[in-house]
């Protein structure tokens, strides 16, 4: 029962590259080594897990470092290494680099475990580690007075939706006995049942921000460092969107009544978040509401109550992160409003290539992440006749290119925020342009070259 | 043996990397690589028409694993149908270089762009895998959003994301309908080939034949999805204008040869008089607006849409006589409308003007490029002799001929040759001949370049007219093929 304990060692490493940066007082570089450090860390802990196998449940069932839950745990400490890399070389403005890139580490620690949760306690003791950080990350800035109160709405909201998915999770204990996801037994709970099953949906899906529970997000991500919501609307995604698959996997046969209720909030998200993004010109409210948008595509995939959607979520929610989190480290570059962008072309055209890149997998133009990662949803929709959801996840994505060709618009025929005075062109720098690089070129590889990736998570379309 | 259409498919690719990465100072050496690609694509696609089998059925295979978790493969090939319109994009690709050949505004930007676009146009026509397909589909997009946008006329960035998001909307339909073939029992595999006489049951038919028929429809464009044209058209570059008639139509009418009738027959048996009739009314429509513009580009433009009406006729017919004329159509216009727009933009270039009233008197003054555009004209409207003439005739012919196509459509059809000779016509009589405009005075004729460029196109025009089977001996078989297939013969 105890073996295979090696299955925890990237989550260690984890830890230790948090302790490191946290502890890197005297570390030569002001800190700026410690970051690297646990950048390193990091990429080290999504090598391990990506080539490390799977294995059967462990610890008692309490965690299954399975397929789906290896494709999440490298997508989670990759994306946090390249954000950690971001940070050391570029840093955070006004506050030390080291301790946000900690909070990230110790985030990113919670995102694995829940990754891999099979029980209702793990699950909720790791949602609260990959989320605690977070607040602190978006109320980065100790005397921005506006972030405060984005991180601090963003704090009490989820706080509240925490408790409320609590008392969901007392009522599943209480009606099957047992904290493990396999021996939940809904059978003949009746109306107590979906209470239990709602109240948790609501904690994970407000964490998740998907309709009717995303208005924290936009508030919250215009008041905090774009850098810090490059992480937050991120990384806690996959791991969300994975666990909600395994206990999804484990509840959705006793209980049909959750199709419709994923299916509702798939397409309020779909139909909310892409019609507020499109007016949007502040571009961490833009990015906020396209992120609820993709969360709808995300329960799309779920819905269903099939194990190809569940693959397909997870597939997904790595393929949204990495041109997300890009998108918005070029935010954090370059400028928040939209007209900030203006000319990146001719300032910084591989950057703006870049930015076409990512734009175009969010949109879900092949051969990239997004198509692929779209063209698994939507799969996983038609085989569960899921037909108005597909046709509203179409439309909205069309609705989506809309807004994401503002911004290319902006960068290839805008006006320089340069030319208008706006401060000189931003500098190079080479860690944080390395980080980019290597996003850029992911979007990329994860579409063409999705097989390995598939096999990977255990999924097989038709 | 050497995998001949994955290198003609990416060769361009390889031409657009150099390109985009050359030294910025050297102005004119972005165009001479896209040239030399361009051309050697071409020498390799004549190469394979030469030593293609007419009666061979699919040829120059290539199959290959690519993401076989959702049964996706890398699979190309070409067969008839496909063959004429890869060899047309492989023949206006180093045209439309040429064409561009003073541009000066960010070179390597643009030709890697117009690379980047042959891609996706080869792409298309040879790719046999639904997903590889969709992959070529939208490749397009992206190069040509940026071709209208940055080197376009004044309204160009409208145009360009108009075109962008009309497209993408008909296309992500397209996605459905082919997950929807792909997850049903009878499909459940991305090979075009095998998905073809899979038997769906009639009313599933009608559900993907609508999906399919938005993406095609939209690209085609069939009246009342045509809006988007007009726009890209006029803003468009000359270069532009002729790959986005010249090919990216043909994808359109191509998709529903390839695949709306051989995968979904009985929808397509069903529909075929709803197909028509928007053909139809494309055809008239499309005429009547163009008699009505004063803009030559947008007289062109117009004009394509009427054409392609034809094409839809053809295809809705299902009969040898009807889809030999949609495919001969959809080549000899690729030809033709490129040979239009090339002299709209070389008139443009030296008048700065391409209304017609102010371009009158032309024979006088530029005696070449006057008769250059009286001959795509005639060619045009359908001049027996010459290769518009041959597709028209035979679409009209098998759509009365057809028992899927009502008889009252087919003359209102031929009412729609009648309109296209009328307002082409009277084009010629305003341009060429009339009194000289002030805007004409003093212009020069066409350089010895420009009508290099020209020939081509008119020895294909007069070639074609003449010698029918110079194409059709390629197209037929594989029509029949096509339709022994679907039980219509």
């Amino acid at each position: 029962m105890l073996s295979g304990y090696w299955h925890f060692v990237p989550e260690v490493l984890v830890v230790a590259g948090a302790l490191v940066a946290l502890f890197g007082e005297f570390m030569p570089g002001r800190g700026r080594g410690a970051a690297y450090i646990a950048a390193a860390l990091a990429a080290l802990a999504a090598l391990l897990v990506a080539f490390g196998g799977t294995g059967a449940p462990m610890v008692f069932g309490l965690v299954e470092p399975d397929g789906i839950a290896r494709f999440a745990r490298a997508g989670v400490a990759g994306l946090t290494a390249v954000w950690a890399l971001w940070v050391a070389g570029r840093g955070m403005p006004d506050e030390r680099r080291r301790d946000a890139v900690a909070f990230a580490m110790f985030a990113a620690a919670g995102g694995m475990l829940l990754s891999m949760a099979e029980d209702l306690i793990v699950m909720y003791i790791a949602l609260e580690l990959s989320t605690m950080p977070a607040y602190v990350l978006m109320g980065y800035r100790r005397r921005d007075v506006e972030g405060l109160e984005g991180a601090l709405k963003y704090f009490l909201l989820a706080m509240l939706t925490s408790i409320l998915m609590l008392y969901g999770l007392s009522f599943l204990y209480g009606i099957s006995g047992s904290t493990a996801f396999a021996d939940i037994t809904l059978g003949g709970s009746g109306a107590l049942g979906l209470v239990a099953v709602l109240l948790t949906l609501v904690g994970l899906l407000a964490k998740m921000s998907a309709a009717p529970f995303h208005y924290w997000a936009p508030d919250a991500y215009a008041g905090a460092l774009p850098s810090s919501v490059a992480f937050v609307s991120t990384v806690p995604k996959i791991a969300g969107i994975t666990v909600i698959a395994r206990l999804m996997a484990a509840i959705a046969p006793e209980m049909p009544e959750l199709v419709g209720v994923l299916a509702v909030a798939s397409a309020a998200s779909m139909v909310l978040g892409n019609l507020a993004a499109l007016p949007q010109s502040e571009l961490r409210r833009l990015m906020a509401y396209s992120g609820v948008a993709h969360t709808g595509y995300l329960l799309m995939a779920l819905a269903p109550g099939t194990d190809i959607g569940y693959a397909a979520a997870v597939f997904y929610a790595v393929a949204y992160s990495v041109p997300s989190m890009a998108v918005m480290l070029v935010v954090a570059e370059e400028g928040t409003g939209i007209t900030d962008l203006g000319q990146l072309a001719t300032r910084r055209p591989w950057l703006a290539w870049s930015m076409v890149l990512w734009l175009l997998s969010l949109i879900g133009i092949p051969p990239l992440a997004g198509f692929f990662g779209k063209l698994y949803l939507f799969g996983a929709a038609v085989d569960g006749s899921l037909w108005l959801l597909v046709v509203l996840g179409i439309l909205t994505s069309v609705v989506s290119a809309g807004y994401y060709f503002r911004i290319v618009r902006e960068m290839f025929f805008g006006e320089s925020p340069v030319a208008r005075g706006g401060g000189p062109v931003v500098a190079e720098q080479p860690a944080a342009m390395v980080a980019l690089v290597v996003l850029a070129v992911a979007v990329a590889a994860i579409g063409i070259g999705a097989s390995p990736l598939l096999r990977g998570i255990g999924a097989l379309l038709g | 043996m050497l995998p001949l259409l994955t290198t003609i498919v990416f060769l361009p690719l390889v031409g657009a990397a150099i390109t985009a990465f050359l030294p910025k100072d050297r102005a004119g050496l972005p165009r001479m690589v896209a040239l030399v690609v361009s051309l050697i694509d071409l020498a390799l696609v004549i190469w394979l028409v030469a030593s293609f089998d007419a009666g061979g059925g699919l040829q120059f295979v290539e199959r290959a694993r690519w993401i076989p978790e959702a049964g996706i493969q890398y699979f190309m090939g070409v067969d008839g149908i496909s063959l004429p319109l890869l060899f047309l994009s492989a023949l206006l690709l180093p045209i439309s270089i040429l064409a561009s050949w003073k541009v000066s505004e960010r070179p390597s930007f643009y030709f890697a762009m117009i690379l980047l676009l042959a891609v996706g146009m080869n792409g298309v026509f040879v790719a046999l895998d639904f997903v590889l397909f969709y992959v070529f589909w939208e490749l397009v997009l992206v190069p040509m959003y940026f071709l209208i946008a940055v080197w376009g006329g004044p309204r160009r960035e409208y145009a360009a994301i108009k075109f962008f998001l009309y497209t993408l909307f008909g296309s992500v339909f397209m996605l459905v309908g082919i997950l929807a073939l792909y997850l049903h029992p009878a499909g459940g595999t991305f090979d075009m080939m095998a998905l073809a006489g899979s038997g769906f049951p009639a009313g599933f038919q009608w559900w993907a034949f609508a999906a399919f028929f938005l993406g095609f429809a939209v690209k085609v464009p069939v009246f009342p999805f045509h809006t988007w044209l007009p726009d890209a058209h006029v803003e468009a570059p000359t270069a532009g204008s002729v790959l986005l008639a010249g090919i990216l139509l043909k994808m359109g009418t191509y998709g529903f040869v390839r695949v709306s009738l051989p995968l979904l027959p009985e929808a397509a048996a069903t529909w075929a008089w709803f197909v028509a009739l928007l053909g139809v009314i494309s055809i008239v429509y499309g005429a009547a607006v163009a008699f009505a513009q004063t803009d030559l580009k947008k007289l062109v433009a117009y004009s394509s849409v009427s054409h392609m009406g034809f094409v839809m006729l053809g295809i809705a017919s299902a009969t040898p006589e009807g889809l030999n004329g949609a495919v001969a159509i959809m080549f000899a216009h690729g030809v033709i409308t490129g040979m239009l727009f090339l002299l709209v933009g070389m008139v443009y270039e030296r008048t700065h003007t391409r209304m017609i009233a102010d371009v009158s008197g032309l024979s006088k003054q530029a005696p070449v490029a006057a008769g250059m555009l009286a001959f795509a004209s005639f060619a045009s409207l359908g001049l027996p002799g010459l290769a518009g003439f041959v597709g028209e005739f035979l679409s009209l012919v098998g759509a009365w001929r057809s028992e899927l196509v009502p008889s009252g459509l087919v003359i209102a059809a031929a009412v729609g040759v009648l309109l296209a000779a009328a307002y082409m016509l009277w084009m010629v009589q305003r341009t060429v001949l009339g009194t000289q405009s002030k805007e004409v005075e003093g212009i020069t004729d066409l350089t010895r370049l420009e009508i290099g460029i020209l020939i081509p196109l008119v020895v294909i025009t007069v070639v074609m007219g003449v010698y029918w089977s110079s194409i059709l001996r390629y197209v037929d078989p594989a029509v029949n093929a096509l339709l022994a297939s679907m039980g219509a013969v």
